[in-house]
């Protein structure tokens, strides 16, 4: 039943029985508690990003490798990192690969990646709340593209902890929306930071932000934090 | 994108009349003619998403005395632009602007809130979005499109103070008896209800078709995985067996998240659970698929339970439960009126951001539970199934680049 699933992916596209692929479905499922299916299963789908499948095809593969995908199938996908058609479905699956490889794998690509695609792994090593990623990201606050920067600063938003911090408080933005940017990330880190009981450090974020010539909803949720720093209610 | 250094138009209105000797030409409109508020005091809207449910809660904001309706973002030109002459006729002149990009609508700075009908792909980044530009929200439910989603938009909303409301009318206005029996303590100490929804959504593999050029297909997909036009999977009607994009996993949870909305507030409602989140999830692998939730406070809630009928709740006939106020819309017109007074008075809506977060939550645990067919522990403080590598991997999907939360 499986070897003939994986027959039916070589055809498999837009518009053809998608039924044919539900062992390959259940087998994931399964593969729960059986991790010599889950290996086998994962190298027959990595190795088919390898074929000319269609689109498809490749796609339907990131979505079980999301599941049954280990740092064995990271090398694979990060070679679909640079290509516009897969990129994002190679980080379908690398995002959610608990891996530190699939982390490095988005990692190593952010300086061959341009554009959307770079913006697309600033964005997975941010949800992924990638630590070791900070610097890299950090040094993209400047991008002379201003969407990068702005997925920059989010992305360390999503990260935290003090370098991140750091490199926040040193970003001098010009352009608005990366200004914005920069702002929500820093109120998202203060927010880590009162979390970790660490409300010294919040509070000084929120002192940053609470200037008159802030916008009126900044001030707002500066003073709300300021407040939640001194332990009081609104 | 926006500029923060120019004033608001309710900011120049406000202050124009002790400033400006001579100020612009102040209409009857603006100054508010019989019942009707002055522009300064009318709440200033935006649409985005119009048109099915969006054409819908437009029709009932843009009916309101109290609102001024300004704008409207969507994909579909013709229904872009239907919109725009709609507002034009009712308002009688051409000042409605139309957005083909939902953030030129909330970057706008004289907007004050919006309403977004979007397909659920959309609704966290728009949500998030208009919070970070200081606006209020009404988001059509089901409000996320995954686990992770649901917290950041609760964040987002609390980080700047917006009032942000999901969009189920049913659960306060369908499920009135039973949650009147629940809180009035009639049957007594509650111990569990039941809820009968679904399908799930599935994946879609719709052949490509030519791309309709009343469409910008890029903007509809955005978030979601690329994929060829097709018109059933984009359709904005509410079929979940196929027809539409409510039946497909990239853009929607199917009918457990669509009506699950409904139904899960309804039950969570009725049996005071709201405020919670489950901390179990139990898979009944018998001839029947069926699950239960268990709430912190022993309650169970169990979906498509054989032979149990929808929000069939049982008590404990013959013990007494203290009676509860049962909680209620504010202002009038109903949750859209409820959600303007908050907006006006600042106070949480009837289905604020985080009670309907805790509903769609049911759903996504009940799609995760029903695809990987086994029990769940959820740990709802730190947001994810403690221990289970593999569950957590549903938690959220990489978004098409290069949108983000």
């Amino acid at each position: 039943m499986l070897d003939q699933a994986f027959d039916a992916l070589k055809s498999y596209n837009w518009g053809t029985d998608i039924k044919p692929l539900n062992p390959i479905k259940d087998a994931v499922v399964a593969a729960h508690e059986d991790a010599a299916v889950r290996k086998d299963l994962e190298t027959r789908l990595a190795a088919f990003l390898k074929s000319d499948g269609s689109r498809d095809a490749k796609d339907y593969c990131c979505r079980k490798l999301r599941v049954v995908g280990s740092a064995a199938s990271v090398p694979t996908l990060a070679e679909l990192l640079p290509e516009k058609d897969h990129s994002h479905m190679a980080r379908y699956a690398l995002e959610r690969i608990p891996s530190e490889e699939a982390a490095k794998a988005m990692r190593d690509a952010l300086s061959k990646l341009n554009g959307n695609l770079k913006i697309g792994a600033i964005a997975s090593l941010g949800v992924r709340r990638d630590q070791a990623s900070v610097a890299a990201i950090a040094a993209l606050l400047a991008d002379k593209e201003a969407a990068i920067a702005v997925a920059a600063a989010t992305a360390l938003g999503d990260i935290g902890g003090a370098d991140a911090v750091k490199a926040l408080a040193g970003a001098k933005p010009t352009d608005a929306g990366v200004k914005q940017a920069v702002i929500d990330a820093k109120l998202v880190c203060a927010e880590h930071l009162v979390k970790a009981d660490k409300k010294s450090d919040a509070m000084a974020i929120y002192k940053s932000l609470a200037g008159a010539d802030e916008p009126k909803h900044v001030r707002l949720a500066a003073t709300r934090g300021m407040l939640a720093c001194a332990g009081k209610k609104e | 994108m926006r500029s923060s250094s120019q004033p608001s138009r309710r900011e120049f209105l406000k202050t124009a009349g002790a400033s400006i000797a001579i100020p612009y030409i102040i209409t009857s409109s603006a100054l508010g003619d019989g019942d009707r508020p002055a522009a300064s005091d009318r709440i200033v809207m935006g649409g985005i998403g119009i048109g099915n449910m969006g054409s819908g809660d437009q029709g009932a904001y843009l009916g309101r005395p109290d609102v001024q309706y300004v704008a409207v973002s969507d994909v579909r030109t013709s229904v872009r632009n239907g919109s725009k002459d709609k507002i034009d006729k009712h308002y009688k002149n051409n000042d409605c602007k139309a957005y083909n990009d939902f953030r030129e609508l909330i970057g706008r700075s004289d907007i004050d809130a919006v309403h977004i009908a979007t397909p659920d792909h959309w609704h966290a980044i728009m949500v998030i979005e208009a919070c970070r530009n200081g606006k209020d929200v009404y988001c059509q439910k089901p409000e996320s499109r995954t686990l992770r989603e649901g917290p950041l938009m609760v964040a987002a909303a609390r980080r700047y103070g917006r009032v942000v409301s999901g969009g189920s009318q049913r659960v306060l206005e369908d499920y009135k008896d039973i949650v009147n029996k629940c809180w009035s303590g009639e049957l007594g100490p509650i111990k569990s209800i039941n809820v009968n929804v679904g399908p799930l959504s599935q994946l879609c593999n719709l052949p490509a078709e030519p791309v309709s050029p009343d469409i910008d297909w890029e903007m509809w997909l955005g978030p979601a995985p690329w994929a060829p036009y097709n018109a059933a999977r984009c359709s904005g009607n509410f079929s979940t067996s196929g027809g539409s994009w409510r039946s497909y996993i990239d853009y929607s949870g199917g009918g457990m998240t669509d009506w699950g909305a409904h139904h899960f507030g309804g039950a969570t409602f009725a049996v005071d659970v709201r405020e919670l989140q489950p901390t179990e999830v139990t898979y009944h692998n018998d001839k029947d698929k069926w699950i239960t939730f268990t709430y912190p406070n022993g309650i169970k809630l169990t979906h498509n339970k054989p032979g149990a009928g929808n929000l069939a709740v049982e008590g404990t006939p013959g013990e007494k439960r203290a009676a509860k106020p049962v909680p209620t819309y504010k202002g009038h017109g109903g949750i859209y009126g409820d959600f303007i007074e908050a907006v006006k008075t600042r106070e949480k809506p009837f289905r604020d951001i985080e009670l309907a977060i805790n509903t769609v939550t049911l759903s996504h645990l009940a799609i995760i539970t029903y695809t990987l067919k086994r029990d769940l522990k959820w740990d709802s403080a730190k947001q994810e199934f403690p221990g289970d590598e593999e569950a957590n991997r549903f938690l959220d999907r990489a978004r098409r680049e290069p949108w983000q939360l």
